[in-house]
C-alpha cells in the first residue's frame, strides 16, 4: 500500500462508528487471512499440477488482502499489523464460522471458496464507494483481483456440478453442510447502520446478504444445487469459541512467530 | 479429472505494448476456459505480460521437412546478410582495381 492512501483523517468518526469500522475491518481481514491459510494447504495435492498453482495463488492473494486490511486497522487503532495478524489467541479472531472447517476434500474446498468469494464480492461492492478513503482504495484493488477468483470458482462449481456422479454428490453434500455457516459471513455487525449513515458502507450487511443470495439464485437453480436455508444456524457467527480444527490451523500459522515474537525479518 | 481428456495448450505472451508475441511455454488443461486461467497463473500473475494467446497444440501444423526448410543448393543470395557480404567483397575488389588504375595513370 502506498502512503498516499492513508492520508484520510482517522478521527473523523464518533467512537461508536469508529468501533463498528474497526470490527468490520477485523472481520474482513480475518476472513481473508484464515481462508488464505486453509486453501494454501492444497499446495502440492490439488487435482492437477496446473490447479495446484492456481489455487495456491488464489490463497496467496487472500493473504495479501488480509495484509492490506491489517495495515488499515493498524493505522486506525495503532499497533503493528503483524502483531494483529499473528499475535492474538484463537479466541481473538473474528472470522466467520464458515472458515472454521478444515479443507476436507476438493469439492468441499471449492464449495466453501465459492460461497465465501461470492459473499465477499457482495461486501466489497458495498464498500467500493466508501467515504473512508483508505478503505475504498484497498477495496478497489481487492475487487480487481477478485474478478479472477470469481471466474475461477464459477468455472469449478460448474464442472463439479456437471462433471459426473461422484463430483456432483460430493459438491452437493459440501454445500448442504456449508450453507448455514456461509450465511454467517454477512451477518450484521453492531453499528453497521452507523457505518451506512457515515457513508462508509453503502447498505446494512443484512441487505448485502439479500443481494448476494438473490444474485446466486439463478446459477444454483440452473445447476440444481442446494439453495440457502431460511436462517443462520444457531450459535455465534464469529467466535469467540472455536473448534479443534481452527485451533490446529492457528498453531500452524502462529508457530514461527511464537518461537520468537521479537525477531526482525 | 474424470470427464474431459486433458489437452496441451501452447501459450504466447507479449511482455509490453508494441512488443511481439513470443512463445512462453505450455500447460495441460481439460478445456479452453481453464487453460486461460492456468495461462494467466503461469505466464501472467507476476505482471510479466500484457497479453496472452492460448492455443490448443492440435491446432498447430508442424512443419519440419528438410526438403522444404533446408534446400541443398547455395541460397546465400536469398539472405540479406549473404547479399551484403558478397557486395562488400565486390566493392572491395572494385576499389582495389580503381586504385591500381589511378596509379597507372
Amino acid at each position: 500500500m502506498t502512503k498516499g492512501e492513508s492520508a484520510a483523517p482517522v478521527n473523523q468518526f464518533d467512537p461508536e462508528t469508529r468501533a463498528a469500522l474497526t470490527e468490520l475491518l477485523l472481520q474482513m481481514a480475518d476472513d481473508e487471512f484464515v481462508i488464505g491459510y486453509w486453501d494454501s494447504e492444497w499446495t502440492g495435492i490439488a487435482p492437477i499440477l496446473e490447479e495446484d498453482v492456481a489455487f495456491a495463488s488464489l490463497a496467496q492473494d487472500e493473504i495479501g488482502h488480509a495484509q492490506a486490511l491489517y495495515r488499515l486497522l493498524a493505522e486506525l487503532e495503532g499497533g503493528d499489523p503483524d502483531a494483529i495478524a499473528f499475535g492474538r489467541p484463537p479466541e481473538g479472531y473474528r472470522h466467520a464460522r464458515l472458515l472454521d472447517h478444515p479443507r476436507t476434500d476438493w469439492a468441499f474446498s471449492v464449495a466453501r471458496r465459492f460461497l465465501y468469494d461470492t459473499a465477499d464480492a457482495a461486501r466489497l461492492d458495498a464498500l467500493a464507494a466508501s467515504a473512508y478513503a483508505p478503505l475504498a482504495g484497498v477495496v478497489a484493488k481487492m475487487r480487481r483481483e477478485e474478478t479472477y477468483h470469481l471466474l475461477h470458482m464459477h468455472a469449478w462449481l460448474d464442472r463439479l456440478a456437471t462433471g459426473g456422479e461422484e463430483a456432483r454428490a460430493r459438491l452437493v453434500a459440501a454445500m448442504e453442510r456449508l450453507w448455514p455457516d456461509a450465511l454467517c459471513v454477512l451477518d450484521g455487525i453492531e453499528g453497521d447502520d452507523l457505518l451506512v449513515a457515515a457513508g462508509v458502507l453503502a447498505e446494512p450487511l443484512a441487505d448485502v446478504r439479500r443481494r448476494w443470495l438473490a444474485g446466486l439464485a439463478p446459477e444454483l437453480s440452473r445447476l440444481g444445487l442446494p439453495a440457502p436455508p431460511a436462517a443462520v444456524a444457531a450459535g455465534a457467527c464469529r467466535g469467540p469459541s472455536r473448534g479443534d480444527d481452527f485451533r490446529w490451523l492457528w498453531e500452524q500459522f502462529t508457530m514461527v512467530r511464537r518461537s520468537d515474537p521479537e525477531a526482525v525479518w | 479429472m474424470g470427464g474431459q481428456p486433458m489437452q496441451v495448450y501452447e501459450v504466447f505472451r507479449r511482455e509490453r505494448e508494441g512488443g511481439a508475441m513470443q512463445h512462453a511455454g505450455n500447460l495441460l488443461a481439460p478445456d479452453i476456459e481453464l487453460a486461460c486461467h492456468y495461462a494467466r497463473e503461469f505466464y501472467g500473475r507476476r505482471q510479466e505480460s500484457v497479453r496472452l494467446w492460448i492455443v490448443p497444440r492440435v491446432a498447430i501444423r508442424d512443419l519440419d521437412d528438410p526438403d522444404l526448410l533446408q534446400p541443398p543448393f547455395d541460397r546465400s543470395f536469398k539472405k540479406p546478410a549473404g547479399y551484403s557480404t558478397e557486395i562488400k567483397a565486390k566493392l572491395a575488389k572494385a576499389r582495389a582495381r580503381a586504385g591500381q588504375e589511378g596509379e597507372s595513370r
